[in-house]
């Protein structure tokens, strides 16, 4: 019981943390060549690992989908099942999922450990807002960098979908990419491409706040890159949750 | 008792034409229940190194802390170069900094970067546009400052403790900073090296006349750099004096430091 | 970061491409769904959507010919679709075309379908009306098949039953008898000679028809003689008054009857005072009382008689004639 008030208060903090965001990150004086290094780091060096599971995801996806959609006699929907699959949700909330685990342990390891080690302190007293060139870059490369992750994982998953329809069966690429984008409409894409900002937002803050605020020691370091990926893959889903309401709201499902 | 015989000391000593670079009035910082300073009273003036030496805890780092911003503390005064720090907003605060330069305990260099990328990165800090050939020429004297001219291009995991020390006080010079704190400079560090960063400190106190704050519980550094101490206890200024008058002294607070 | 400039070229690269995979898949669904498509605006009337919803595909004889743009309920049965049609596609299609609501495939998302009237009719413009027909609702099409289904399942055991039926039947019997077929067959033989005959008594008959317009014969004299037509109408003419007068006899016996009938269930009538007067039947009953005495006061006088002395011997007499008969 003890913990809710705590927890309120946490809260509160992680929102004072992203208005702080908003009202000082993003003033002028921008850490343009920071911002650019983290997003090579964030995003350019992500790929990898993202295409990697995005690939195998696609293979899998079709491998799991077909047995089932064999038995309702539609196995040639198959591309089709899979695509609105990826594009819509598996894409976007795994590569989300991928990204805290990545990025949102090494952001909040690294500021936690800079924390720790007084290298926050050292920047703010070198006449550096450590807010803006720590903080505020590395939120920003994260919100733009995952959409774009997303995207090519989409795709590079698209491709595994492709390969796992050709294991027990043939199609062409042409057909395959024709059904899938004939089953797609803007009201599957863009909401999807929309809600991995807000994921990419959410892993990059939080990774920040848990970084900015460690304890000190080691083991704040730890808990801190701990915490903040399960703080990111909680908030990513709910962050689904909300968008799936939005949108159905907004009647682009 | 002990602090009004302090400041009638060092008024004894310091002639009145010095400048006051800072100047700490009824300074209190608590954390919770924890009373770190209370009502604390400090001067510093131009060309002078205070040792403000106390027990762990006893709230030196806070002090330091909150001279240079870090800190915000509850209430008293703390001029620096005329401005009450508390009272700065962020900007005014990052001018002021410029002129203190700032020794972490734990060196604090950005370990991402080279030993050049720290150095530049306090200057580029700066919004200054300064000419590629005019960066390299200070990094190289920085360096050559701390005599370690050879590790520009070097990470700081690969140094030593006493070469990131000195890469560190490179760092803190390199923006020729009026005032510099330092924050235990010989802790962790073997004698020899400790010696030669005390050697350095007086050293660079010479060649560019600063002002510093030096906290540090190492009697050898004490005595080598200390042209005055200050023992802070209970959050107060307990006693003030030379090296040698508080070595002196028959209070058994200051003597436990002494022996 | 002694890189940075090799690092920012493989930096812009990957957002290149993030922006061109990006950039492609909507260009790609955007051109199966023709949203950058002309303005061309052609309206529908329909009384039930099932589900059709702004974006959904128009097809014009099954090619890709627009996209539904918006759905406007006009009262609760007419609801009004504006289809925005790809302008290449709208010139070909003719004010009588017929609009439905389909589905792609079995369950997947519902399709307008635009089918070619005759041809015949005026190209549409913009703004037009379309013909509709009632959609092909899947569940009342499922409800309308699971009716058919009973009726065909009730149907094939009836059809079972009659097989069965016929199968034991002595028509079959009668089919499968071989010597039927001979026996059919001279029938038939029969029936052909038997209708030959026909034809030629059908001959002579005209032949006889003919001569008899021509006046021939006895028939002929007969028909054809004016006066003895004459006479015969006469006779007609008598049975027919005949006739007549029976006829009216008839009706007169019939109100008779029916005036008796009337007298027996009307009170007024004396032949219902006859039959249904209680007085009167008493006083009949005592009438016929009396007649009994009476009778039976004269079987006395009369036996008395018998025994009187004059007459005696008439009696004797009697009884011997009686006993000799015997």
């Amino acid at each position: 019981m003890a913990r809710i008030p705590e927890f309120i208060k946490e809260t509160g903090q992680v929102t004072r943390f992203t208005g702080r965001f908003f009202s000082t990150g993003l003033k002028p004086r921008f850490e343009v060549k920071e911002l650019l290094a983290q997003c090579y780091f964030i995003g350019y060096q992500s790929l990898p690992l993202i295409g990697l599971t995005g690939f195998i995801m696609g293979l899998v996806l079709t491998m799991q989908l077909r047995p089932s959609l064999v038995s309702y006699g539609v196995e040639s929907e198959l591309p089709v099942m899979v695509g609105i699959a990826i594009v819509r949700e598996i894409g976007p909330v795994i590569t989300a999922l991928i990204f805290a685990g990545k990025i949102g342990s090494s952001i909040g390891a690294e500021l936690g450990s800079m924390k720790v080690t007084e290298q926050i302190d050292a920047m703010e007293v070198s006449g550096t807002n450590p807010f803006k060139y720590l903080v505020a870059t590395r939120v920003l490369a994260a919100t733009l960098m995952l959409p774009i992750l997303t995207i090519l994982s989409d795709a590079i998953s698209l491709f595994g979908a492709y390969v796992g329809v050709n294991i027990r069966s043939v199609t062409s690429v042409r057909l395959f990419f024709t059904q899938v984008f004939d089953s797609l409409s803007f009201g599957d894409l863009a909401p999807a491409v929309i809600k991995t900002f807000f994921f990419g937002f959410a892993v990059g803050i939080v990774g920040c706040y848990k970084g900015y605020n460690s304890s000190k020691g080691t083991r704040g370091v730890g808990t801190s890159a701990n915490t903040a990926v399960v703080l990111a893959s909680v908030l990513i889903f709910i962050i689904d949750l909300l968008a799936v309401q939005l949108t159905d709201v907004l009647g682009l499902n | 008792m002990e602090i009004s015989t302090g400041s009638s000391m060092s008024e004894k000593k310091i002639p009145e034409d010095r400048e006051t670079v800072i100047e700490i009035e009824h300074l209190c910082k608590r954390f919770g229940e924890n009373v770190v300073l209370n009502d604390f009273n400090l001067k510093v003036y131009r060309n002078e190194n205070v040792v403000v030496l106390g027990k762990s805890g006893a709230g030196k780092s806070v002090l330091i802390k909150c001279v240079i911003g870090l800190l915000k503390p509850d209430s008293g005064t703390i001029r620096v170069l005329g401005k009450n720090v508390p009272e700065l907003d962020h900007e005014d605060l990052d001018k002021i900094r410029t002129k203190i330069g700032f020794l972490f305990q734990g060196n604090a260099l950005y370990d991402s970067m080279t030993v050049r990328e720290n150095l530049e990165f306090s200057l580029r800090r700066q919004w200054i546009k300064l000419p590629q050939t005019e960066v390299d020429a200070l990094v190289k004297e920085a360096l050559g400052n701390v005599s370690l001219p050879h590790t520009a291009d070097m990470m700081p995991a690969e140094l030593s403790g006493g070469m990131l020390k000195r890469i560190a006080l490179a760092r803190t010079l390199i923006l020729k900073p009026e005032i510099i704190l330092y924050d235990e400079p010989t802790t962790g560090l073997d004698p020899v090296t400790a010696r030669e960063i005390d050697n350095l400190i007086i050293a660079l106190q010479k060649k560019y006349h600063t002002a510093s704050i030096i906290i540090s519980h190492d009697m050898n550094c004490v005595k080598n750099t200390a042209d005055r101490v200050v023992l802070l206890l209970d959050g107060k200024c307990y006693a003030e004096g030379t090296y040698r008058e508080l070595e002196e002294a028959a209070d058994e607070n200051i003597k436990q430091f002494f022996e | 970061m002694t890189n940075q400039g090799e690092n920012n070229i493989k930096l812009g690269l990957f957002t290149l491409a993030g922006l061109v995979v990006l950039i492609f898949s909507f260009y790609m669904i955007g051109k199966n769904h023709n949203l950058f498509g002309g303005d061309f605006e052609v309206k529908v009337r329909f009384s039930n959507l099932n589900g059709l919803i702004a974006g959904n595909n128009v097809l014009y004889s099954g090619i890709q010919a627009g996209t539904v743009k918006n759905v406007e309920l006009l009262n609760d049965t007419a609801i009004e679709v504006t289809l925005s049609i790809d302008p290449k596609v709208s010139a070909f299609i003719h004010q009588d075309a017929i609009a439905t609501i389909g589905t792609e495939g079995l369950m997947g998302n519902k399709i307008i379908n635009i089918q070619p009237g005759t041809g015949k009719g005026l190209v549409i413009n913009k703004g037009d009306y379309l013909k509709t027909r009632k959609a092909v609702n899947t569940d009342a099409m499922l409800q309308t098949l699971d009716k058919t289904n009973n009726n065909i399942a009730l149907i094939s055991e009836e059809l079972k039953n009659t097989v069965t039926r016929i199968n034991q039947s002595k028509i079959f019997e009668v089919l499968n008898d071989q010597e039927l077929g001979s026996g059919l067959r001279s029938s038939l033989a029969n029936m052909h000679q038997a209708t030959a005959d026909a034809r030629d008594m059908a001959a002579n008959l005209d032949l006889m028809v003919k001569g008899i317009r021509g006046g021939k014969g006895a028939a002929g004299l007969l028909l054809t003689d004016t006066a003895f037509a004459g006479n015969l109408n006469n006779a007609m003419q008598n049975v027919r008054m005949v006739s007549d007068n029976a006829n009216q006899a008839t009706i007169r016996l019939n109100t008779l009857i029916n005036s008796v009938n009337q007298d027996l269930s009307s009170k007024n009538g004396s032949m219902y005072v006859l039959l249904k007067d209680s007085v009167v039947a008493g006083q009949l009953r005592s009438t016929m009382k009396n007649i009994q005495d009476g009778t039976a006061g004269f079987n006395q006088n009369m036996e008395a008689l018998k025994h009187n002395f004059l007459l005696r011997g008439y009696f004797k007499n009697l009884e011997k004639q009686k006993n000799k008969k015997q």
